[in-house]
C-alpha cells in the first residue's frame, strides 16, 4: 500500500537490490523497501489515491461496462461481497477488508486492532492445533497468570524505587508458573499451519494490514482453490483461538521498533499527528504506544474481535477466474453460517477545533525534515474532492507547483509531498505537506516557502490547463489501476468499507471534475490558516562519538 | 500494518518461468478427484494441478540489432514498453563513482529529442503518460506507460530522450545537488547503514558490487562525463524492448521501427565483474556500526555461488526451507513465532549470473536478545549442515514452487519481463523449465550436500547496527569484533 509523501530522496540501493528488476517480491518479502512505509498511511492514501484517479468516463474507456461487471451479493449476516470475473488467467485475488481499525480502540488499549491482526494468523480450533481440547484449558489459565504478571509489574513500575522481597517473590513464582503453561501450550501448536497451507497450495501474497479505519485480509491463489480459502477464512472468521499470544506481542514490540522508534520518519509522523489531534483516535498511531501494548491481554483482544468482526462488517472482495454463481453457493455454505455481530459501539469523540498553531519537534540522529497538516473535512464533505485538487496540484508530478518552486526553482528541498487525508477517511483529517530540505537550507526556509505556495493558492486562480491534468490523470490512473486482479480487489473492498459503497468510485471523480478555480480559492482560504496548522520538524541530534570526521568510512579495532 | 511483507513466488530468489502445461504431478498435490472438493478440514483438501499455456510473445530484431518482444493484449486501452540496456555502475571510472546512475537520471530529466526538459515534463504530464529511466549495477532500464491513444507521441519522447538526451546544465547541477543530499542523509537509517556496510565487508568497499558515491566523485562530475556516459554505453544493439498492451503488433513494430530504426549500432560494453579472491576461512568477521537505535539491525552472511552454479536449486531449497518462506521457515517460526524475538527475520539467497550472489539472514531485535538471535541463526545453519530436512518439509518446498508457478505468468508484462530478463542474463529461454524439473527431482540428500558446501559458519560476516557499550559485548562470542566508523557525510 501507499505510502509516504517522500521525505527522503537519495535512495539507497542495497547490492542485493539489484534483482529487483528481477523479482520484486523478492524484496517485499523481506521488508527492504526504502520508498514505502505502511501503517499510519495505510489506508488514507489509498483512498487518496483512488478518489484521484476513479472516473466514469476512463472506466467506461477501460470497459464499456466496467460499473456492470461488478456483481454484488449480500448475505444474510450482513456479508457483503463484490466480484469480477477475470479469466485470462487461472488466478483470483481475495481482499476480505473489516470496518474495523486503531479508531475503534479505547483508551489504555491502542494497538488492540492491530494485535488482532497478528493474531488472526495463530489458527483456530482446527487449524493450528494437534488437540484444541487439551490446550483450551491451558490457554485459559495462561491468560489468567499473565494478565495477572503483567498487573504486578505495572504496580511495581509505578510505584518507583523496585520491588519489595515478597513483591519480587510473588513476580517470580507468577513468572515461573508462566513459563511452564506456556510450554505446556506450545506442545499442542501447529506453528504457522493456515499460511502453510495456502503456500502449498500455491497462495502468494498473503498478507495483513491494519490502519486507523480498516483491517484487510489478502491472498492470491490459483483459481480452483476457493474452496481452500473459504474453509480456511471462514473458520477464521468465527472460531479464531488466540494461542501464542505473549510471543506475538513481543513480535509486535519489534514492530514497533523497527517502524516507529528507529525511523526518523515514522517517529516524526507519530508525533506530527498525535501533536494535531488532541481528543480524537486519529491521533494514536497505529500500533498503540509501547506500554498499552505491554499491557494487551487475551480477553481484551478477544472482546474486540467478538466486537468488531462479525460478518455484517466485513466485505470480500473477489477479483480473476471465478464463477460467481459457484463463488456466491460457496461463500454461503461457509461464511453464511456465522452469525451477525450486534451492533458496535458508535464512535463519540469529535476532535474540537483547533484555535492556534501547533509547533512540535522530533530529536533524532537523521538529518532535518518538516510535516505541515491542517484539519479538514473527509470523504463526503464538498470540500474533501477539493482538496484531492488542491493535492494533484500541489505535489504530483514534476510539472508541480511545489516541485517547480522549491526543488528546481530555488532549489530549497530534495522533495516535496502532500497527502489529502492523512490518517484515515472514516473522521474528519488532516491535508499534509512533507519536505525534506537540501542543505544548507533549513526547515524554516522551506516552511516559508511552502506557505507562499499556499498563500497563492488563495490569491490566484488555478488555471484551466493545472485543473484538466488533474483530471487526465486521474482517468489514467485509473485505467491503471484496473491492471491487477488484487489492486482492484482492493479498491472495491476498500470504497465498500469507507463509503458504503463501491460506486463512491465513479462518483467521486465526477465530484473531482465539477472542481472550480473559484472553490480552490476558497477552500485554500477557509482551511489554510494559521490557526489550523500543525507543525512538526525533525531536528538533528549527533552522537558525537559517530560522526568524527574521517575521509570514508573506516574499520577501527 | 503487515504483519510480513508480501510472500514471494515459490523459492524466494528464483526467477519463475516455465511450461505451466507441463503437469507436475507432486502425489500430495493431486491425490483430489476432479468433483467438488469436499468442504470442512482445510488440512485435507487436495486440487486438480493448475493447467495453463501462457501466451507466447513474439521476437523480432531490428536491423540495429535492437531486441523487441511484443505480446498483445486489449483488455485495456493501455501500453507498456520497458527497455532494459547493457549498461551500468559497473562502467563508473573509479574517481567517478555514481556517474552511470547520475547519467540515468538525468537522461530523463534533462530534455531530448529536441524537447527542452520543461516541455517534456510539461507534455507528458499533460496527457497522463509516465517515463522513467534509470542506470543500476548492473543494467539500465527505461519505461513508457501511456494511453494506447498516446502510443506515437510517448514513443517519440521515450526515443528522444534515449538517443538525443540533452543534459540540460540546470538539471545536471540538480541532479548533483540532490545526489549530494542523499549522501549526507546516508546514515540516517539503521536498516539502510547495516545492509551498505554488510555488502561492503562482503565484496570489499572498492568493488562494483558494494563501492558508493562520495561527495567528492559528485562533486567532480561535468555535464560532459555524462554525456560521454551516455555515448559510450547506450546503443540500440545493446537494449532488449518488452512491448504489452492494446496495440497491433505490425503497427507497433512500424512505429519502433520510426523512432528507432535510424539508429545506428555501436559498441555495446561488456558486462563483466571480477570474483572476490576467497580467503581462507578462519573464524567468523564481526562488525559493528554506533548508532542510538532501539534494536540492534543484524546482517549475517556471505558470498555465495551464481545462478548458473550446479548446486544451485539444492542451495535455493535449502534457503527456502532456511529462512527464505517466511512463514513456513525455519527461521522464522524459530525465531518470530516460537521466541517473539523479531517482526521482519529471514534468509535470502541473491544470486545472479554477472557477479557472485550473496547469502544473507537478517533480523531486527532489542539489544538485549542480541545474542540469543545470533545464536539461533548459527544453531540453525549448523542443523541444516547436519541433518537432512525432513520429507515434510522438502514436500511443502515443493508443492509451494510447483503451485505458485502459475503467479509468474499473470500478466502479460510478466511474461515478458522473464523473457526479458533471462536474454539479458544470457540464460537459455527454457531455463526456469529446466530448474521446476530440476526442484521436481531434489532429493534431501542433495539438499543437506549443498548446504554443507554454501552454508559457511566459519565464512560468516556479522554486521550489527546498534548502541550502548553492550552491544560489542553480545557480538563478542561469535568471532573478532571490530567498530566501524561511519563519516559524518556518507
Amino acid at each position: 500500500m501507499k505510502t509516504q509523501p517522500s521525505l527522503v530522496s537519495g535512495e539507497v540501493r542495497l547490492p542485493w537490490l539489484r534483482l529487483s528488476r528481477l523479482a520484486p517480491h523478492i524484496l517485499q518479502a523481506f521488508g527492504v523497501r526504502p520508498t514505502f512505509h505502511e501503517g499510519r498511511f495505510t489506508i488514507c492514501a489509498v483512498v487518496m489515491a483512488l478518489s484521484l484517479v476513479c472516473n466514469v468516463n476512463a472506466l467506461s474507456a477501460a470497459s464499456p461496462s466496467f460499473a456492470d461487471r461488478v456483481i454484488e451479493h449480500r448475505l444474510a449476516n450482513g456479508l457483503t461481497v463484490l466480484m469480477v470475473e477475470r479469466h485470462q488467467t487461472p488466478v483470483v485475488s481475495i481482499n476480505i477488508t473489516f470496518a474495523v481499525g486503531g479508531i475503534n480502540e479505547q483508551v489504555g488499549q491502542t494497538g488492540i486492532a492491530h494485535l488482532y491482526e497478528h493474531m488472526a494468523f495463530k489458527g483456530t480450533r482446527v487449524v493450528g492445533t494437534t488437540d484444541y481440547e487439551k490446550e483450551r484449558p491451558i490457554l485459559n489459565e495462561l491468560a489468567i497468570v499473565g494478565t495477572e504478571l503483567d498487573l504486578r509489574e505495572r504496580e511495581v513500575a509505578v510505584k518507583g524505587g523496585g520491588a519489595t522481597a515478597d513483591e519480587r517473590a510473588a513476580i517470580e513464582s507468577l513468572q515461573k508458573r508462566f513459563l511452564a503453561l506456556q510450554t505446556q501450550a506450545g506442545q499442542y501448536v501447529v506453528g504457522n499451519e493456515m499460511a502453510l497451507m495456502y503456500q502449498r497450495h500455491g497462495g502468494v501474497g498473503l498478507n495483513a494490514s491494519t490502519g486507523k479505519d480498516l483491517t484487510r485480509y489478502m491472498i492470491s491463489l490459483p483459481s480452483n482453490r476457493l474452496p481452500l480459502w473459504a474453509a480456511i477464512e471462514s473458520d477464521r472468521m468465527a472460531n479464531p483461538v488466540l494461542r501464542e499470544f505473549y510471543k506475538e506481542r513481543g513480535v509486535v514490540m519489534e514492530e514497533r521498533r523497527l517502524r516507529n522508534d528507529d525511523s526518523p520518519n515514522g517517529l516524526l509522523f507519530e508525533t506530527f499527528t498525535s501533536a494535531a489531534f488532541r481528543a480524537h483516535g486519529y491521533g494514536i498511531p497505529t500500533i498503540g504506544w509501547g506500554s498499552d501494548i505491554l499491557s494487551l491481554t487475551p480477553a481484551a483482544t478477544e472482546a474486540f474481535f467478538k466486537t468488531y468482526y462479525g460478518p455484517n462488517r466485513a466485505t470480500i472482495a473477489l477479483v480473476g477466474d471465478i464463477n460467481p454463481k459457484e463463488v456466491i453457493a460457496l461463500i454461503e455454505r461457509t461464511f453464511g453460517k456465522i452469525p451477525a455481530a450486534p451492533p458496535a459501539p458508535s464512535l463519540v469523540t469529535v476532535e474540537p477545533e483547533q484555535r492556534g498553531e501547533r509547533r512540535v519537534e522530533v530529536e533524532f540522529d537523521a538529518e532535518p525534515a518538516l510535516v505541515i497538516g491542517y484539519h479538514k473535512p473527509t470523504l463526503g464533505h464538498p470540500d474533501d474532492d477539493v482538496f484531492d485538487v488542491i493535492d494533484a496540484v500541489l505535489s504530483d508530478g514534476l510539472t508541480s507547483r511545489l516541485h517547480q518552486k522549491l526543488v528546481r526553482e530555488k532549489r530549497l528541498a530534495v522533495s516535496v509531498g502532500s497527502d489529502a487525508s492523512h490518517p484515515g477517511v472514516r473522521a474528519p483529517n488532516l491535508f499534509v505537506l512533507t519536505a525534506t530540505p537540501l542543505a544548507p537550507h533549513t526547515t524554516a526556509e522551506v516552511e516559508a516557502a511552502i506557505y507562499e505556495e499556499v498563500e497563492r493558492l488563495k490569491q490566484e486562480p488555478v488555471s484551466a490547463q493545472e485543473l484538466e491534468k488533474v483530471l487526465n490523470n486521474l482517468d489514467a490512473d485509473l485505467v491503471r489501476g484496473l491492471r491487477s486482479n488484487s489492486g482492484l480487489a482492493s479498491h472495491l473492498a476498500l470504497y465498500q468499507a469507507v463509503a458504503g459503497d463501491w460506486r463512491y468510485i465513479l462518483t467521486s471523480r465526477d465530484n473531482v471534475g465539477k472542481v472550480t478555480a473559484a472553490d480552490v480559492r476558497r477552500v485554500a482560504a477557509q482551511y489554510f490558516t494559521r490557526s489550523n496548522r500543525t507543525v512538526a520538524v525533525l531536528v538533528k541530534k549527533s552522537l558525537g562519538k559517530s560522526v568524527t570526521a574521517m575521509s570514508g568510512n573506516e574499520v577501527q579495532p | 500494518m503487515r504483519i510480513v511483507r508480501g510472500e514471494g513466488q515459490g523459492v524466494k530468489g528464483w526467477r519463475v518461468t516455465a511450461l505451466l502445461g507441463m503437469a507436475v504431478l507432486l502425489a500430495s498435490a493431486v491425490t483430489g478427484s476432479a468433483g467438488e472438493p469436499v468442504l470442512g478440514d482445510p488440512r485435507s483438501m487436495a486440487f486438480q494441478p493448475v493447467e495453463f499455456s501462457p501466451p507466447e510473445p513474439d521476437r523480432v530484431v531490428l536491423e540495429n540489432g535492437m531486441v523487441v518482444y511484443l505480446l498483445e493484449d486489449h483488455e485495456l486501452p493501455l501500453v507498456s514498453v520497458t527497455v532494459t540496456m547493457r549498461t551500468g555502475s559497473w562502467l563508473d571510472p573509479i574517481d567517478k563513482i555514481g556517474l552511470a546512475s547520475m547519467t540515468g537520471a538525468v537522461m530523463r530529466t534533462g530534455g531530448g529529442g529536441g524537447l527542452s526538459a520543461e516541455q517534456v515534463d510539461a507534455e507528458l504530464e499533460q496527457f497522463a503518460g509516465d517515463v522513467s529511466i534509470g542506470i543500476g549495477r548492473q543494467s539500465g532500464s527505461a519505461s513508457l506507460d501511456v494511453l494506447s491513444k498516446d502510443v506515437p507521441r510517448g514513443l517519440e519522447i521515450l526515443a528522444g530522450l534515449l538517443r538525443r538526451p540533452a543534459f540540460d546544465p540546470a538539471r545536471v547541477e540538480l541532479a548533483k545537488l540532490q545526489a549530494i543530499e542523499g549522501i549526507r542523509r546516508r546514515q540516517d537509517h539503521p536498516g539502510s547503514i547495516v545492509g551498505r556496510e554488510f555488502a561492503k565487508v562482503l565484496y570489499g568497499p572498492d568493488h562494483p558490487s558494494a563501492r558508493e558515491s562520495s561527495l567528492d566523485s559528485i562533486t567532480r562530475m561535468t555535464r560532459d562525463d555524462l554525456v560521454t556516459f551516455h555515448r559510450d554505453t547506450i546503443h540500440p544493439n545493446g537494449m532488449i524492448l518488452g512491448v504489452t498492451g492494446d496495440f497491433k503488433k505490425d503497427e507497433m513494430l512500424a512505429a519502433l521501427r520510426k523512432v528507432f530504426g535510424d539508429w545506428k549500432k555501436g559498441t555495446v560494453p561488456e558486462l563483466r565483474i571480477a570474483d572476490v579472491p576467497e580467503a581462507e576461512p578462519s573464524r567468523p568477521v564481526v562488525r559493528f556500526v554506533s548508532k542510538e537505535t532501539s534494536q540492534t539491525h543484524l546482517r549475517l552472511g556471505h558470498l555465495s555461488i551464481k545462478e548458473n552454479d550446479p548446486d544451485y536449486v539444492a542451495l535455493a531449497i535449502a534457503n527456502d526451507i532456511l529462512g527464505g518462506s517466511s512463514f513456513r521457515s525455519r527461521l522464522f517460526n524459530d525465531v518470530r513465532t516460537k521466541r517473539g524475538l523479531a517482526y521482519s527475520v529471514g534468509s535470502r539467497l541473491n544470486t545472479g549470473t554477472h557477479d557472485q550472489g550473496v547469502w544473507l539472514m537478517r533480523a531486527e531485535t532489542k539489544l538485549t536478545s542480541t545474542q540469543e538471535v545470533i545464536e539461533r541463526f548459527v544453531a540453525n545453519i549448523e542443523r541444516m549442515r547436519a541433518e537432512p530436512v525432513s520429507d515434510t518439509e522438502l514436500a511443502e518446498a515443493k508443492e509451494a514452487y510447483v503451485n505458485s508457478f502459475v503467479f509468474s505468468f499473470a500478466s502479460p508484462s510478466a511474461i515478458v519481463s522473464r523473457l526479458v530478463e533471462l536474454e539479458y542474463d544470457g540464460l537459455p529461454k527454457d531455463f526456469l523449465q529446466q530448474l521446476r524439473a530440476k526442484v521436481v527431482a531434489l532429493t534431501k540428500e542433495q539438499v543437506q550436500a549443498a548446504a554443507k558446501r554454501h552454508l559457511r559458519p566459519d565464512r560468516l560476516k556479522i554486521v550489527a547496527v546498534g548502541s550502548g557499550e553492550a552491544l560489542p559485548k553480545a557480538l563478542a562470542t561469535f568471532g573478532d569484533v571490530k567498530e566501524i566508523k561511519l563519516s559524518p557525510e556518507g
